[in-house]
Formats: structure tokens, C-alpha cells, sequence
């Protein structure tokens, strides 16, 4: 276990919650997203699924690179619905509304990953 | 102020929204019912134990009718012959008098339009409640709620008259809601088929009982218990000269039956001195279910007229001691509308009993099912009919009243006409004499044989090319809908899985097929609204497709599923539009809306309801908005108190007054909604009580205008219901 982050702080805790979360809900999207691409419907799904699984991994190791990855799928995200729906309002809204909550989350734990990277490479050094 | 308990709501709301798994939005409510079983499952592998299917066999199509059955136990006496009606006098339906609201679409042309104009958009912020009527029928504790009362008052001179959801009469004070009379139909719970409905009574004067005797003027309804019941204006007592003593048994001649598998909830229309009457079939219950005839009975004195019987085309009288009329032949439970000058009954049709398997119907059943038949109201003989579904196994019956006219066609001349608005949004305009249509019909590909071995589908089905399509097009994958991505994948998911090659994709049994536009339409029994003057038709209809699949009889039976009248039957196990057993065909039927079944959110994209004008000189939309707000529906059926306008399933029609206005509520939201009929803005509405699945009416009583609406609430709609009557008038108007 010791690849998962040790939370300190409030913050941490936070981060935590927020990387399994993000685990919980790229689960479902990458095996119902899996069926979906074998019956011919839209790949976006498994691709994101897939991304976004990873994100809250290493979001949960503590690698500020999981909620960079995070952000850039809630970016592919918007292109995405833009181009499947327009500008309509109700039919960005599933697309992009709680993706884009979530990703206001993990741009505010941002810093606390980049912290504890610096102290687990701070680690490292030490031990070696 | 937030009670604690929407509070709780609110942050529940919150919560999931911030989880990513919920969102703001509202959705249809729709009814839980039975998912169908999906790919593969719709049949039972040889071997696997099953129930023994003799405790799901209906009673013999030729059994003796049961005694109590016939509700009130009238004396039948012997088959009768056809015979002529009285002449009629002219009925105030034919000119209503300005203040008046004399019949179910107000006049014999049921336009729902009132020349009334105290209320206009300038001043209708005014509108406030002036009486509140409870009629005193609702589900009592423990019973099943049932109820949808859909009533529409009528006004006539001094008085209201109304029918309550179980078909109690009564006669109300127009400007004070005092009740002056109340007439006890005193109908059993059992007798309820589908849904405890009443939409309205009819008045009706006698040509031989003369002025200022009893029963001069007369209140008639067909009943849920099948009886046509008449009694006088003034006192509410019954016509002892109508019937056996006021009532009529209209399961005379049905054969065998159980109660609530044959029922009227729709205003019996009186042309040339007879009264037609329809009845509704409880859906999906078996092939030989009670016959769908229409027949006549004379005003005056109830006597037997004649019978339009599909499968004895050319008897119109009773059957014979020991026989029935033909069973299982398509039932119209839509209101009817009249033609005293061509002396016609214009009849919307539905389907053959087991409405989604038609391999054992007969050729007659095919050529007037989901139809408009006009029959002629002296002999029972069909003039014309006009298809508006060939081979139906999509419950496309028809919902609507049909709606009079004079079309004036592109050369000046002026045709005699009818609306038919339909279950699939679209709308046909016939020439009443011929049933020709008067703006043009095509017959496109459809699609053709099917997956049902031995069931082949129509190769064409008639679009109403001429008018504007009450729908949308065909969905798509990116249609689905939902609060977060994972919702929104479930509904692509069940898109994917399930067999949809756009409108009239057949019925299979390997995996769900998707039926869109939905059986709650398009238009719905709502009907529409005409304003002669200026030409605009208002119809507000739905969006909500469904999700079904046949399932083979071996599955049925372990689902449970037998028809109303098997002996085993118990409530709850087999509805008239979730899973039906179609007993005596080789499949069952499991119906769902095409939904989240976790969340009870629609799949499709909002709108689910709308509302258009359409101009019938050009037959152009003149506008067209989302009908419904998302106040009160939401996922997990909690409300989101959200003012957003995103479009709501609706029953219930429209009226238009010459004030310039609209009057709806129809909506899941329960609110009732006022409209600028040139703008289509919405100008003023209100919350009402309960659910407001009913057409509203207006009246004029000693110089005020009066708005109507039952909001009696609707079951299937899972608004709640009320016995209220809500009747509203300006404040600053004395």
C-alpha cells in the first residue's frame, strides 16, 4: 500500500476521497463504455473511462500527473460535447456538468498532490 | 421558507450533484413497471421448470356472462331488433349560448374555442380561485390508487354539471361551487378498469317530456360499470322513462366478462336522437377479450337502436340468446363526436384485443382498427373509414376527439371536415362525407416483414405529409440523456441493445425494441383546440418513447402475468399498459418507458411535452414551445422546485378563448398555464392541487368569467390526486 498517499491533513484526506471518487465513477464508464463500443455505439466512453480510471489512480499515489490527466480528460470532454451536441443547454448538461464540478475539485487539489510528491521524492532521497 | 423535509431534499440534490451521479434536472414522471427482460431472456430454455399454465388460462370465450356483471343487475329482456331513434329537437350543443360550456369539447364540433373575453392577457395576472369543489372521490386507505378523474365540467344556463371519477353526477352552483344536487351512481371499486375516469356528462333535451315537466332537460353518462344513466337537470333524480328505471345495461350481449374489463369513461355524443356509445377494453389482456362494438340507443327512452359489430359487419341487432358480439375486435374508448347534418358518428378506433401481436386478426378487424369509421347513426352501417395505422401493434389506438371543421381548400371552396389528430403526432384532415383526405396523405415504406414469425407488418404506413408533424425525429444515440456521463451511457447502452430502425419498428421477442413516438403520444385523449375565426389550432402533445419486448407464453407464465378475467387473477398481476399476458396468443407483452429504471429519469432528451399553434389556413407553426416545468418531477421522483420550462409528458387538451388566451395544465408539474395565443408567452399560471390531467373550460355567470379545472391528478402520471374542482375568476372584476 505504501504507492497510495498517507494523508496528513484535512486537505489530504480531501484529495483522497476526491482520486477515489474519480475511481468509482471511471469503473462504470469503462466496462459499461466497453459494451457500448462493442455494440457500435460512441468510444468515447471506454477511452474516457480508461483516462479517467488512471487519473484517480495516480491521483491516489499522490502523482500530481493523475489530476493533470483528470483535467485534460474534462477538457477532451467539453470538445467532445461540443462537437456531439452544440451549444445546446440540455444536451451539454449530462456531458459536462458533474465532470466539470469535479474538475474545479481536482484543480484545488492540485497543490496538496504537488506537496506530496515533493515529500515523497524528499523521501526517496532521504532513504537513499 | 424550506420545510426541513425539502431542505433534506435539497441537499440529498446537492450531494449528488457534486458526486457527479445526479444534475439539476427533472424528468417525466413515469410509473414503475416491469423492465422487459432483455437480450436472450424473453424465452424460457426447454427444461427449466415452469408454473403449469392451466392457472393461466382465461375462462372459454363463450362462457356465460357471470351474474354482476351486469352492475345493477338490470332486467335484460329479449335480444332486441334494430330499430330508429325519436326524433331529436335541437340540442344546445348545436349553438351554444354565449355564457355556456354546454358539452365536452363545448359544441358539436367539440373546437373547445369560448367567445368569451373578460380574461385577456393584459389583465390575467387577476386570475385568482373563486370555489374549490370536491366531488368526493378518491382512493380510500389501502386501495390501489386507480384514479384519474380527467373530468370536464359542463355549463348550461344556472347550472354545472360534472361527473366525479366513479360517476357519482352532480349539479353545482356556477359562481358560488354550492352543490344543489349529487346522484349517487354508487359504482364498486372493482368496476374500475384501468383508471377511474369520468371525462364529462351531456345534456340533453327531450323532444316528447314536455318544458317544465321532469326530465324535460336530462343529465346522461356512461358509466365505468357499463350503464347509461340519465336523470333530470333540475332535481337530479333519474328518468324514469329512460331504461329501466334511468339506466341502461351495456353489458347486455357482451358475453363473459369480469368488471373492469369493459368500461366507459367517455361522454356518449347524442346525434339525431341516439346515443352512441363505445367502450374501453382493458389492453393486453387476452385475444378473445369482450367485443369492441359500438351501438346506439334511443335518447329518449334508451331502447336498443342498432350495433356496428366488426366480425357480423351486416346484424345489427342484439346477438341471440346464448351468443355475444364478437370478441376481441377493436375497442375505441376516445370520445366520439357527431354530425347531426350528415347524420353521422365520426368513431376513432383502437386496436384488436392483444395489441401487439396481429397474426390472428381478421381482415374486417384489420380495415377499421386505429381508424376514424363514420357510421350512420340510422342503421349502424360504416359510411367510409380512414386508416390511420395499418396492422397496429404499437398501441397506436387513437386517444383523440375528433375535431370539426370548414376547410377552405386553395380554389375558395369550402369542404366539410374533421382533425384526427393521432398517437404518432400526426394529424389528419378528412373530408367528412368521404373520409377522402382534404390535405394530402402518403404512404411511405415501412418497415417491413418483421421479427414475429408468422406476423408480417404493413409494407407502407400513411403520413399526414400536409400537416405539421406533432414529433421529433427519429433518436439517436447522442439523444440519450441523463443527470451525469454514467447515466447518460446506461441510456446509450439501452439504446444499443434494443431494436430500433426509427418509427414502426416492429415487435421482437430476441431483445427490446424501441416504439417511438410512444402509446402516450403525440396527442393523447386531450384532443385538440380550433379557433374557427382565426384558423389557429392549439394541440399539445408528448415525447416519451417506450421500451418493450414479446416475451414467449412459457415466460409469461413465470412472470406471472394472466388476464383480468382467469380466475387466479390478482390486481397487480398484469396492467393495461405495463406487462399484459395476451393470453390465447403465443406471446406476452412487457411494456416500459423507455427510461432510467434507477433514477425514473426519461432516457431521451427533454422535451417530453410541448405545445404548438398551428395555422390552419397555411398549415404552418405559427409557434412551438416545451409544455411543463421541472418544479415538481426530478430523479428519484424528488421534486427540484426548478422554474425551468423543460418540457413535461401531459394529458389534458387546451382551450382557447376569444380573450385571446389558452388555458392548460395537463403538465406533471400540476400547475395549470394561461398562454398568449399570438405570442404562445406564457402569461400567467397557478399550482394547483393536485395533478391537472383534465381539459379546462370557461364559462360566464352573471357577468364573470370563470375559469374550470379538475385537478384530480392521473395514476399513471403519478401526480397526486385530489377530488378538487379548482375554478378560478378575476379578483378585480365584481
Amino acid at each position: 500500500m505504501s504507492a497510495f498517499m498517507k494523508p496528513h491533513s484535512a486537505a489530504g484526506w480531501a484529495t483522497l476521497l476526491l482520486a477515489v471518487i474519480i475511481i468509482l465513477l471511471g469503473l462504470p464508464l469503462l466496462y459499461m463504455g466497453a459494451e457500448l463500443a462493442f455494440l457500435g455505439g460512441s468510444l468515447y466512453y471506454v477511452v474516457c473511462g480508461l483516462v479517467v480510471t488512471a487519473a484517480g489512480v495516480l491521483m491516489a499515489m499522490g502523482r500530481p500527473l493523475g489530476g493533470l490527466l483528470y483535467l485534460g480528460a474534462c477538457a477532451f470532454t467539453w470538445l467532445w460535447a461540443f462537437w456531439e451536441v452544440g451549444l445546446d443547454g440540455w444536451g451539454l448538461l449530462p456531458r459536462v456538468f458533474g465532470p466539470t464540478i469535479l474538475a474545479i475539485g481536482v484543480a484545488l487539489c492540485l497543490p496538496v498532490l504537488r506537496r506530496a510528491e515533493h515529500a515523497r521524492t524528499t523521501n526517496v532521497r532521504e532513504v537513499a | 421558507m424550506m420545510s426541513n423535509t425539502t431542505m433534506l431534499r435539497t441537499l440529498l440534490l446537492g450531494a449528488t450533484i457534486i458526486a457527479g451521479t445526479a444534475g439539476v434536472t427533472a424528468l417525466a414522471q413515469v410509473p414503475p413497471a416491469d423492465q422487459p427482460p432483455g437480450n436472450g431472456n424473453a424465452t424460457v430454455s426447454p427444461g427449466t421448470p415452469t408454473p403449469p399454465t392451466d392457472a393461466f388460462s382465461p375462462p372459454s370465450p363463450n362462457a356465460p356472462q357471470a351474474p354482476g356483471v351486469n352492475a345493477a343487475n338490470i332486467p335484460d329482456g329479449p335480444p332486441a331488433e334494430p330499430s330508429e331513434a325519436t326524433p331529436m329537437v335541437e340540442q344546445v350543443t348545436a349553438n351554444p349560448a354565449h355564457d355556456d360550456w354546454p358539452g365536452y369539447g363545448r359544441d358539436d364540433r367539440a373546437t373547445r374555442f369560448s367567445p368569451l373575453d373578460q380574461i385577456t392577457p393584459s389583465n390575467v395576472s387577476h386570475l385568482k380561485r373563486a370555489f374549490i369543489y370536491h366531488t368526493g372521490s378518491k382512493p380510500a386507505p389501502g386501495q390501489v390508487n386507480k384514479w384519474a378523474a380527467e373530468t370536464t365540467p359542463i355549463k348550461v344556463g344556472d347550472g354545472l354539471y360534472m361527473c366525479s371519477a366513479m360517476n357519482d353526477m352532480m349539479r353545482i352552483d356556477p359562481a358560488t361551487g354550492k352543490e344543489v344536487w349529487h346522484f349517487h351512481a354508487n359504482e364498486k371499486y372493482d368496476s374500475i378498469p384501468y383508471t377511474a375516469a369520468c371525462k364529462a356528462v351531456v345534456y340533453y333535451t327531450s323532444s316528447t317530456v314536455p318544458e317544465g315537466e321532469h326530465c324535460h332537460h336530462r343529465i346522461l353518462e356512461a358509466t365505468l360499470d357499463e350503464r347509461l344513466i340519465e336523470v333530470d337537470s333540475e332535481d337530479g333524480k333519474v328518468c324514469e322513462g329512460f331504461g329501466w328505471h334511468g339506466m341502461v345495461n351495456l353489458m347486455k350481449g357482451m358475453g363473459e366478462s369480469v368488471p373492469g374489463f369493459v368500461a366507459e369513461t367517455a361522454p356518449p355524443p347524442i346525434v339525431n336522437g341516439a346515443i352512441i356509445t363505445n367502450q374501453e377494453i382493458l389492453d393486453g389482456q387476452r385475444r378473445w377479450a369482450p367485443s369492441g362494438v359500438i351501438r346506439g340507443y334511443d335518447a329518449e327512452t334508451g331502447r336498443f337502436l342498432w350495433a356496428w359489430d366488426v366480425n357480423r359487419p351486416h346484424e345489427h341487432g342484439e346477438p341471440k340468446e346464448g351468443e355475444h358480439y364478437s370478441r376481441g375486435t377493436p375497442n375505441s374508448w376516445a370520445a366520439m363526436i357527431g354530425d347531426n347534418a350528415l347524420g353521422l358518428v365520426y368513431v376513432p378506433t383502437g386496436n384488436s384485443a392483444a395489441d401487439y401481436y396481429s397474426a390472428m386478426r381478421s381482415p374486417e378487424e384489420n380495415k377499421v382498427s386505429s381508424a376514424v369509421v363514420a357510421i350512420d347513426v340510422k342503421t349502424g352501417e360504416p359510411r367510409w373509414v380512414f386508416q390511420t395505422v395499418h396492422k397496429d401493434v404499437w398501441d397506436y389506438d387513437i386517444g383523440s376527439q375528433p375535431t370539426l371543421m370548414d376547410f377552405t381548400k386553395p380554389d375558395g371552396s369550402s369542404v366539410p371536415a374533421l382533425i384526427m389528430p393521432t398517437k404518432r403526432g400526426q394529424t389528419f384532415v378528412l373530408d367528412r362525407r368521404t373520409g377522402e383526405p382534404v390535405l394530402p396523405v402518403e404512404e411511405r415504406p415501412a418497415p417491413s416483414p418483421g421479427m414475429v414469425p408468422g406476423d408480417t407488418r404493413a409494407p407502407t404506413q400513411p403520413w399526414s405529409v400536409g400537416m405539421p408533424r406533432l414529433g421529433f425525429a427519429p433518436l439517436k444515440e447522442a439523444d440519450m440523456w441523463g443527470m451525469s456521463p454514467i447515466d447518460q451511457l446506461y441510456c446509450r447502452l439501452k439504446y444499443r441493445r434494443a431494436h430500433y430502425v426509427g418509427e414502426f419498428t416492429p415487435p421482437s421477442i430476441d431483445k427490446p425494441w424501441l416504439e417511438y413516438p410512444g402509446y402516450n403520444g403525440g396527442s393523447d385523449w386531450g384532443s385538440v383546440a380550433y379557433d374557427e375565426k382565426t384558423g389557429i389550432l392549439i394541440a399539445n402533445w408528448n415525447n416519451t418513447p417506450m421500451y418493450d419486448q414479446l416475451v414467449s407464453r412459457k415466460k409469461a407464465d413465470k412472470l406471472g402475468l394472466m388476464p383480468v378475467d382467469d380466475p387466479n387473477y390478482k390486481p397487480g398481476g398484469g396492467g393495461a399498459e405495463g406487462a399484459g399476458a395476451m393470453a390465447e396468443t403465443p406471446y406476452g407483452i412487457v411494456v416500459s418507458p423507455f427510461w432510467d429504471e434507477y433514477t425514473g429519469m426519461m432516457c431521451n432528451r427533454p422535451p417530453y411535452g410541448m405545445i404548438t399553434a398551428i395555422d390552419m389556413h397555411t398549415q404552418k407553426v405559427l409557434w412551438q414551445h416545451p409544455l411543463g416545468s421541472a418544479r415538481a418531477n426530478g430523479p428519484f421522483g424528488l421534486p427540484t422546485h426548478l422554474p425551468l420550462t423543460i418540457g413535461t409528458p401531459n394529458n389534458g387538451g387546451p382551450v382557447i378563448t376569444a380573450g385571446g388566451l389558452i388555458f392548460v395544465a395537463a403538465t406533471t408539474d400540476n400547475m395549470i398555464h394561461a398562454f398568449d395565443i399570438h405570442t404562445g408567452r406564457e402569461v400567467w399560471n397557478d399550482v394547483l392541487p393536485g395533478g391537472g390531467q383534465a381539459t379546462p373550460m370557461t364559462y360566464e355567470y352573471k357577468g364573470k368569467q370563470y375559469v374550470a379545472i379538475m385537478a384530480g391528478g392521473h395514476h399513471f402520471m403519478m401526480t397526486p390526486v385530489t377530488d378538487d374542482l379548482v375554478v378560478y375568476a378575476l379578483d378585480n372584476v365584481n
